[in-house]
Order: C-alpha cells, then structure tokens, then sequence
C-alpha cells in the first residue's frame, strides 16, 4: 500500500512537471488563436478583444499562475475555440483513448502469446525463425498505411468491421474499435514475442521444469502454471513501457479511424492554438502513462507471489 | 506434440477472439454502398452521414468565420433573400418581394406567409428586425457588412422596412448571407450564449445534439414552410480530417458524402462503382501574394515579372489535376461583373524577362515563399514556382511553418510572398474587391498592403452605384488595374470536389458553397 501511495505521489511532481514544460513550450511557438479564430476578418482591435478575454495579453508567468490556480480548483480553463470547458472536452473524449489503449494491450497478448510459445517450444526451428521474422513486418509498417491496408481488406472488401468510428455501447466499441486496436497491436506484438520468447526459453531450461516434467506433470499445466506464469513478467514490463509510448502514438491511429479520442483532440487544438485544451490533454496523457507503469508494475505481485512491494 | 496442441488451442481462442469482435455489433456498420445512382421522384426518409474536413466552431451565425459551422447552421437560420444556384444573384427566401424608394434608401420587404421557427411559432417581422439588428451589433462579426443600413422597422407582422444611411448596391446580396439569417425575437427568452447552444430556425433541419470535435446532428424541421421537405429524417456531420477516411467511409458506405476528396483521387473516385464525383463551379481564386511593405516587391516590374514567369495551366495540371482553370482576374468568373476579357498576366518568360530588366533588380535577388506545413498542394505550387523563377535569377526559398504560424504572419506582413486564397460569401464582388484592393479595410488589401488609389476609388463607387450598367464599367477598371499592377499574381479558379454515394440525389453546391439539404433525398 505504502509502494503504491509513494508512485501516486510521485504524480504530483511529474504532473507539476509537465505543466511548465507545456505551458512555455505552446507559449513558445508562434501563432496566435485570436487570429486563427477570426481569419481574414482579424483587425488589431477585435485581436486585442479577444486577447484580452482570454487573459492573452497578461504576462507569460501571470498566465502560468492563472492555470495552476484553476488546475488545483479542478478547472483546466475555457477551451479558446469552442468556448466550452476545457475538463469537459477532453473528458468526453477519454474514454475512446482508453478503449483503444486497452483493446491494442489485450489484443497485443492474444497475438503475442501463442506465438512466443510456438516459437519457445520450437527453438531455432522453421516456426522460431517465422514467429521471429514475420511480425516484424508489423514493426516496420508506419501504423497509418497498416491502419488504411486493414481498412481496405477488413472494412471495404468483407466488410466485416466499420471503417471507422468509435460505435455506441459495449458491443458497438468492440467491432468499431477492432481494426485500429489490431493496427496498434500488430505494431506492439514483435516487441513483446520477442521478449517473451526469451524469457520462455530461460523457463523452459530451469531445473524445477526439468523436475515437473519427471513428476509427470501435463504439458499444458506445465506451460500455463509454470513456464507462462514465470516468462510473463518481463514481457509485463515490456508492454508497460510500450503502451506508454503507445498512449502518444493513439493521435495518428485516432486520426485515421477517426476516433473521437484524446489524441485526435489535441492534435486539433495544437493546429488552432488552443491551448487550454493542449495544455490539459498533455496532462492527461501524462498521468495515465505513469499509471499505466504503475499497473505493470503492481501486476509483477499478482504474478509472483515472491513479489511484494510492501516489505 | 502436446505443446503443438496448446499452441494451436490458444491461437483457436485468439482467432474466436476476432470472430466475436467482428460479431460485436449488429448495428453499426450500416451500409448500403453502391446504390441505384438513377433519379425518380423523391423519397422520404434515410439518415445522411456528411464526412465533414473539420469539426464545426460556433452555432452563432453572426460572429463566426468558419466554413464548415456555416455550412451547417446555413441548415437551420434563412436569410430575407438567398443566393441563387449559379452564385451571381439573390432569390427570395424568408421575404417574398421588396420595393424601393425613389431615393433609393429605403426598401420595404414582404415577408413569406406561413413561415414558422422549428418550435412551431411563426415568423414575424419583429423577428426579423431583431436578427438583423442583433448582425448590426456584431462589431467581432459580420457587421461590416451591415454597416449601409440605418435603422430596420417592423410596422406590420408580415413588412420589414430597411432605412439606409445612403443608397447600397449590395444590399439585397449582404442580406443574403448567413449572417442576417432570422432567429426568434430575443432569442425566444434565452440569453444568446443560451441560445446558440440549441438553436431554433425556420430552416429544414432541426437541432438535435453536437459532440463536439466528432459529430453534429440536425433532425427534420417539421414545421418548415417548403412542403414537403426536407427528405431526410437527418443530417450528421462526421469530423473526419484525414483524406483517406472520408474516402474509404464512402467507398464503404459508413458516410454518403465526402466534402473535399483530395485532387490526386477525383479520376479515381468518378470511375468508382456506387460513387458519383462533382464538381461544382465555385468562387475559389488562388492567389500569389507580394508584400509590398518589403523590397523589392513594391517595384510593379518584379512583381509583373513574376506574375508573368507562372505557368498557370502546368499549376492546374500539377495540383488540381487538370480540374481547374487558369485565373486571369481578381473576380472569378462565378461572380456577377466578372470581365472575361481583363488582360490578366499570363505565362510568358519573354515578356518576363523583359519586366526584369526594367525592374530596380534586373539580375534578380533571393526570396522566400511562406508555406503551411502539411499542405501538399501549396507546396507543390512552391515547388513549381522554385524553378520558374529561376530564369529571372530569382532564387526562392521556402519556409515552412505550421499553418497557425503561417496564417498570423501573414496577416502581420511577415512574409515576402504567400500563397492565399479567397471564396465569396455574398453574391456580389463588394466584398471581395473592398477586402483585396482597399488597404484601410480590415485585410489590409489582402495583406499585401497594395494602395492604388483609383482603384480604391472605383470600388468604393461602385457599393452606392444601383445601375448595373455603371458597375460593370467600375469593376472592370478594377480588375484590369488591379491584373496591370499585378499586386497578386492570380493563379487559378478551382471546383468544389465532392464525392457522394450513388443513392445520394439532390446534393447540389452553389459557387459560395452554401448547400440546400432540404433537396437531398437518399433511395433506397
């Protein structure tokens, strides 16, 4: 308990952190909203308007303060081009991301999985060299062609998933959201068959395998109980780190399945100079990849008894 | 062999996996594809998914610039007069006839009998009067283009009386836009911000929700005046930036209309089964822009010269794949008073090279050329332009910056050239040619800060000109001057590409690009 009230505290820093990285890095690129907002109808005066509403025309530091105060207030701002509550914009559009992120981890395990154990079990045969050599296609395919390939096969020609969207309802959220987790998830598998493989085949030569197989224990409890249970951890942490850098990489995939998700919303606010949204979209992400680290590393306890962060 | 067996178990369990997703939903798929493509009466009913390039930015009518909250809220508020299907004049709409005075100052309007607001209350004058003085006040709007008119008076429920400050050419056409679209009187009890969050309107669509930056959806008015219409139970504009989604979307039938397919996939699409490609004439210019607060670009020779050295149809070849026509004029010719004939510089590297040397840089100099990033076909224009300019010894260089950046340097004149361009909003030049040639107007003349005084002149006369005759001679001077002076070179007149699933009939754009929904009906 006290490990995992040290990692959220340790939040607060980085969320502090991340802040003032943004706030002066957005500051610090040109462009200006007001103008973006009114086009060629922009005059001095309705630019200065509108700086003035949005306390644009305040010092850099008084701005900053501004949104720290409103921040611990629970108030990420207005969002400068819809005119509506930054929280409630990015909050509506969550809950897609997570999905997304969930999905490509859950499916990530169901390609990842079987294929490191054909691979383990068949070490330096035809099937390793293929586990090992085909999904790195995957790897090396930018997720946006991927994305469009899976489309145009899965979508256009069977038409067995929507192109794109998000769908409503639990079923709705898992045939709509399919081919952009499978996407993300054939570009996160050769990361973690390749370390689980390994970690497979160090299992797989220990002593205590050895001695369950000459009790006679049978091979699929064997693989689950015992080799799966001890390989996985690893290929936890693997998957932790990934789906962090993952988290970042959802703006390209939302953009091609248009999906209405955090990532698709900040690269608009970028583009519109928004930057009460980008600020607190980039909190946002922020946040959740150390609590996606966090859950990686709480999962090491509940695969491993001898794990215990507490002691 | 037991462990093949697990394997194979596990990859049986991953494969039901996608069998189960892929069965996840019965519904949300819908589609229809490929559809009749033929005509026949109209029918009623379907949901239409419009995959829109950008989500929508405000509902108020009166204050917002953007293209894509326009084209939906153009749905739900009607103007007095509307812009006719070729773009160049104004039809009655909310209002049936006008008279004017003979001093030219005061029109009086009938309005349409039996129109009601979608809450099922009717239209009056004082409706009127109050949406027209609510566009006056919009000082961070649209104003300016009510800035003619002196008071509005609402003597009976079905007459609106115009008074104005001097005699207005323009006025029927400034009515015409969005802008001076008619909304209950006081907002119908609600604050404005209230009311633009729902808003109510005598037009074929009703509003139902806006998740903004994903999709906005308008429902069948029930109490619209054209009986009959609209077709559509609905409307749902979709944002779906990416080019390759609306495509595929369409191709797979998750939306019906594709706004803006890129360029490079009009042949494609016009040869795609259960796919119709349209081309609408539209008002949209491109233009070169020279900044004439920076050297040498106030010299009219590099400026001509370099308008001379552009090879408009390899442009239209190169970015619009042949769908397009070289630009001769500031006017396109979709608006009313365009001059066919004005002697717009065009392509010849002679004649060029002769402006060179008549120009205060006759062995050329170095410049740059400001690009927003992201955009493929600009920088291909300033690709092309690299090398035409080089026979000049003009070496371009080109910046790149992200299309915000870009925007506010050129409005700040921070650039020496820049790609632009213009679409009309009203059905008459006034605009256009106050915004383009006038350095006092809020564009700065375009933002090139060309001043030509008898040009200004000219097109200021012709706002307070009513005979026709007399304004077509103001504005062809105009646009000859504004060609000779060469203060842009004008690039080309493009369509509007839209790209709609075969059983989509009756989508029609004009030249502004407003579009009439009400006429749109899906077959079956």
């Amino acid at each position: 308990m006290t490990f995992v009230l040290q990692r959220l505290l340790l939040l607060v820093p980085v969320a502090v952190g991340i802040t003032i990285i943004v706030f002066f890095m957005i500051h610090l690129i040109p462009g200006d909203p007001a103008r973006t907002i009114l086009g060629i109808h922009a005059t001095p005066r309705s630019i200065a308007i509108l700086h003035r509403q949005w306390g644009l025309d305040r010092p850099l530091i008084s701005q900053y303060w501004l949104f720290m105060d409103r921040l611990v207030h629970g108030d990420l701002g207005q969002s400068l081009f819809y005119g509506v509550p930054a929280a409630g914009l990015i909050l509506s559009r969550t809950p897609a991301t997570l999905w997304l992120v969930a999905y490509a981890g859950v499916l990530a395990i169901v390609i990842s999985v079987p294929l490191a154990m054909i691979a383990a079990t068949r070490k330096d045969g035809i099937r390793d060299h293929v586990v090992r050599a085909v999904p790195l296609l995957g790897l090396g395919m930018p997720p946006f062609w991927l994305g469009i390939l899976l489309i145009y096969a899965l979508a256009i020609k069977v038409r067995l998933f929507p192109v794109s969207g998000y769908g409503t309802g639990f079923g709705g959220h898992l045939h709509s959201m399919f081919l952009p987790a499978l996407t993300v998830a054939i570009a996160l598998a050769p990361v973690v068959i390749r370390s689980l493989r390994a970690s497979m085949l160090n299992v797989l030569g220990a002593e205590y395998i050895t001695t369950a197989r000459s009790k006679g224990v049978p091979p699929s409890r064997l693989f689950f109980r015992h080799v799966l249970r001890n390989a996985v951890i690893p290929a936890v942490t693997v998957l932790g780190i990934n789906i962090g850098f993952l988290i970042g990489g959802t703006v390209i995939i939302e953009n091609v399945f248009a999906i209405p998700g955090i990532g698709q919303l900040m690269l608009n606010s970028i583009f519109e100079r928004d930057f009460p949204v980008v600020q607190g979209v980039t909190l946002v992400f922020g946040v959740l990849v150390v609590l996606v680290n966090l859950l990686a590393d709480l999962s090491y306890a509940a695969l491993d008894p001898r794990v215990r962060f507490d002691r | 062999m037991r462990h093949r067996f697990t394997a194979a178990k596990t990859l049986l369990t991953a494969g039901a996996l996608v069998v189960l997703a892929a069965c996840g939903s019965g519904g949300s798929s819908s589609s229809s594809g490929g559809g009749t493509g033929g005509s026949g009466a109209p029918v009623h009913g379907g949901n239409l998914i419009f995959a829109a390039v950008q989500d929508a930015q405000s509902m108020n009518n009166t204050t917002v610039f953007d293209n894509n909250s326009i084209w939906i809220f153009e749905q739900i508020f009607q103007p007095l007069y509307t812009v006719t299907n070729n773009g160049k004049g104004v039809m009655p709409w909310l209002a049936t006839s006008y008279t004017m005075s003979p001093d030219k100052k005061t029109y009086t309007f009938q309005l349409r009998p039996g129109v009601k607001f979608s809450n099922g209350k009717p239209m009056t004058s004082a409706d009127v009067k109050f949406s027209i003085d609510q566009n006056r006040k919009a000082t961070q709007g649209w104003a300016y283009l009510d800035s003619a008119i002196e008071s509005v008076g609402a003597p009976s429920p079905e007459t609106v009386v115009i008074h104005l400050k001097f005699p207005w050419a323009p006025l029927l056409a400034d009515l015409s836009i969005f802008a001076n679209g008619i909304v209950p009187n006081n907002y119908d009890g609600q604050t404005e911000a209230q009311f633009y969050t729902h808003p109510i309107g005598t037009g074929p669509f009703k509003w139902d929700y806006w998740h903004k930056g994903q999709a906005l959806k308008l429902v069948r008015n029930p109490f619209y005046w054209q009986q009959g219409k609209p077709y559509l139970n609905s409307v749902t504009w979709e944002d779906v930036p990416s080019d390759n989604t609306r495509e595929l979307q369409l191709k797979g039938g998750q939306a019906q209309i594709d706004q803006t397919p890129a360029w490079s996939t009009v042949a494609s699409l016009k040869t795609t089964p259960g796919v119709i490609m349209d081309l609408f004439p539209s008002t949209q210019t491109n233009y070169l822009a020279f900044n004439e607060l920076r050297k040498p670009f106030q010299d009219v020779h590099v400026r001509r010269a370099i308008s001379l050295a552009i090879n408009r149809q390899a442009l239209v070849k190169a970015v619009l794949f042949g769908n397009g026509k070289p630009a001769n004029s500031l006017f396109p010719p979709q608006v009313p008073f365009y001059q066919a004939a004005t002697p717009g510089l065009q392509y010849s590297l002679t004649a060029a090279k002769a402006e060179m040397a008549k120009s205060s840089v006759p062995h050329g100099f170095s410049t740059t050329i400001l690009v927003p990033s992201g955009n493929s076909d600009y920088l291909t224009i300033a690709t092309i332009l690299q090398s035409e300019l080089k026979p000049l010894g003009i070496k371009l260089n080109i910046t790149q910056l992200d299309p915000n950046t870009t925007n506010t340097d050129e409005q700040s004149l921070k650039y020496d050239m820049v790609l632009t361009l213009w679409t009309m909003d009203i059905p008459d030049p006034d605009e256009l040619a106050t915004f383009a040639v006038d350095p006092k107007s809020g564009a700065k003349s375009f933002f090139t800060a060309y001043n030509n005084p008898a040009v200004v002149k000219d097109t200021h006369a012709a706002e307070v000109t009513t005979v026709p005759a007399q304004r077509q001679k103001l504005y062809n001077f105009v646009q000859a001057q504004s060609a000779a002076d060469a203060f842009m070179a004008f690039l080309y007149y493009s369509p509007y590409p839209y790209a709609t699933t075969s059983n989509v009939h009756g989508f029609f754009v004009t030249p502004l690009g407003n579009m009439h929904m009400e006429n749109v009906w899906l077959s079956k």
